[in-house]
């Protein structure tokens, strides 16, 4: 029960939250919800009573992708009259979600109709040694690609924010 | 849950709360003092409380009530997010507060074969802990100083988030190094591991292991408490005070006493991970436990030894002008500190007295290794604030750019050769 309610709480924080990060006009509330969908996150890991996850979700997307973010927000420093002007976006949003409600229906069958079996944690379940001989045993490759294709992703940034050499040099 | 469970718990989590709490005052007091003895003058020693000084930790005492007492103010450009701004420093020293509550102040303490944990938060990823919690620290100075809508608070806050972004590359890569050598991330484990020797004579401690692993380790966090020589974000020879320059009263001290409570987390870190914890050198918590009737045989001459200069070194200085009468309280504190200074030194050379005649292995003597422990800890913990301290009024503060340049381009490609090195020697030593 207690874990239940915990657990609503925090998917409401993280709804919520990403609602928010797209909805506010304000770009420091948008941050600031980002970062409560972020901390709900790592909330539910740890319900799950994934420790690393727990720790790593936090020392990631919240002390850098946030920060980050957060940055390029402050230095872009948007003018709140420079936003498009959205007078009906409530109305839009409303919309929107009309259209998708099938796809929410489809997935609320697909997962109540799901094996309810889950298969039992066993002892050590979490911990930083489980999940790095996992990681680096069963899923050594898919753990590879995705590094080289962040690799590939940082190099391209680079090569577009390079700045060019100047013609008169 | 047995009884002794809870009373650990319980007696680890009020010594958490006090060793960070309770030290904001102790530091601040040490940082003016000790600026006054680096400038060669004198510093707070006057504020008193029926003639109680005690050196002038009064004195910060006197400062939190004046600015509890203040005004609040907020600037009235401030149109929205007026909580937010609020909140922010209290974001701030929660995290600081929280990522102190990993340390372990002694070691495992076994009740009825149940092997228990001197830690606030007893869990075994510490060092994972206290990254990740401290990084968000961050996120109340970049959001009080966008909130403040002033230009010196946004350049306060971007130059704080950049720098950090900066040096937690170097941190987490030295981090690793170390994780390697101890090849465990549990704090606990790693101070047991400090405890033997290397080359047969040296202790093992983490400095001496790893000594480049710990330089970049003590630099990086220098920048992450945001302390001078890198206290760029308020530098207020160059921005007035940062990211807290629209602050008052007590928002102020919450940033203000954040930074010293993070001051402290980062020396516990420090000297658990490479300056052996609470250990001492050569002497293993084990041998503690079995030889502890020599402990307190040793003990007991040198404490009235180092208790009587205490006194000896207090009857000289507290005093200032003999003539005259008003002067004459602080002739009345050295005598009552006296008083207590000898009492406290007979009560302990009675417990030791009791100890010694214990048969080995007994409870009593593993509840006095802890406290032992956690008295070593604390010592420590002081000396590296110390170390702190005397840093910030030695050298100026770098440049910005100095800054940035020293992170990116020297300290993260020496992290990284130093884990090149340390997984060669790991794997050729296994």
């Amino acid at each position: 029960m207690l874990e239940n309610s915990i657990f609503a709480i925090l998917a409401l924080f993280l709804l919520f939250g990403s609602l928010g990060m797209i909805s506010f006009k304000q770009t420091v509330f948008s941050g600031l919800s980002f970062l409560l969908a972020m901390m709900a996150l790592a909330g539910l890991f740890a319900l799950l009573e994934n420790s690393f996850l727990f720790l790593a979700q936090i020392m990631v997307s919240v002390g850098a992708v946030v920060v980050i973010s957060l940055l390029v927000m402050l230095s872009v420093n948007v003018n709140e009259q420079n936003l498009p002007n959205e007078p009906a976006k409530f109305r839009w949003m409303l919309f929107s979600a009309i259209l998708v409600s099938p796809f929410a229906l489809l997935m609320y069958k697909s997962l109540t109709h799901m094996n309810r079996e889950f298969v039992e944690t066993v002892a050590g379940y979490g911990s930083l040694k489980m999940m790095g001989a996992t990681l680096f045993s069963d899923w050594v490759l898919p753990f590879e690609i995705v590094s080289v294709l962040l690799l590939t992703a940082m190099v391209g940034a680079i090569i577009i924010a390079r700045k060019e050499p100047a013609n008169d040099a | 849950m047995s009884t002794a469970t809870i009373v650990v718990a319980v007696f680890s989590l009020v010594l958490a709360a006090l060793l960070a709490l309770l030290m904001i005052p102790v530091l601040v007091w040490l940082e003016r003092r000790v600026a006054g003895l680096v400038q060669d003058r004198l510093g707070p020693n006057r504020t008193n409380v029926g003639g109680f000084r005690l050196g002038g930790v009064v004195q910060s005492f006197a400062d939190v009530i004046k600015l509890v007492l203040k005004g609040e103010y907020y600037p009235s450009h401030i149109k929205m997010g007026r909580w937010l701004f609020m909140l922010a420093p209290a974001i701030t020293f929660a995290m600081a507060l929280l990522a102190f509550m990993v340390i372990p102040f002694a070691d495992n303490i076994v009740v009825d074969g149940e092997s228990l944990r001197i830690q606030a938060l007893p869990i075994e990823s510490g060092i994972l802990w206290y990254m990740a919690i401290g990084a968000v620290g961050i996120i109340g100075i970049v959001f009080g100083g966008w909130l403040s809508h002033n230009k010196y608070s946004l350049i306060g806050a971007v130059r704080a988030g950049a720098q950090m972004i900066g040096y937690e590359l170097p941190l987490g890569l030295s981090v690793i190094a170390i994780v390697l050598t101890y090849n465990t991330i549990d704090f606990n484990v790693m101070v047991q591991w400090q405890s033997g020797t290397v080359l047969g004579f040296l202790p093992a401690w983490g400095i001496i292991v790893q000594p480049l692993a710990a330089v970049i380790f003590i630099i990086t966090l220098f920048v992450e408490t945001n302390r001078a020589p890198f206290s760029v974000a308020e530098g207020e020879s160059e921005i007035v005070a940062g990211y807290m320059t629209e602050y008052t009263a007590m928002k102020f001290a919450m940033y203000f006493m954040g930074e010293y409570v993070a001051m402290n987390t980062a020396s516990a870190v420090i000297i658990t991970m490479f300056f052996g914890g609470y250990q001492l050198p050569w002497v293993s918590t084990q041998f503690l436990l079995e030889h502890f009737s020599i402990f307190a045989l040793v003990m007991m001459p040198l404490i009235p030894l180092v208790v009587y200069f205490v006194i000896k070194w207090m009857r000289k200085n507290n005093r200032v002008r003999e003539t005259v009468s008003t002067d004459g309280g602080r002739l009345f504190e050295t005598k009552v500190l006296t008083i207590a200074l000898i009492a406290m030194t007979v009560i302990i050379e009675l417990i030791l007295v009791y100890l010694a005649l214990q048969p080995v292995g007994a409870f009593s003597t593993s509840i006095a290794v802890t406290l032992f422990q956690v008295v070593i800890f604390v010592v420590k913990l002081m000396v590296f604030n110390l170390f702190f301290i005397l840093v910030r009024w030695t050298l100026p503060r770098f440049r910005y750019d100095q800054v940035q340049k020293m992170g990116w381009h020297y300290l993260l490609p020496l992290s990284l050769l130093n884990i090149f090195i340390t997984a060669l020697i790991v794997v050729g030593v296994s």
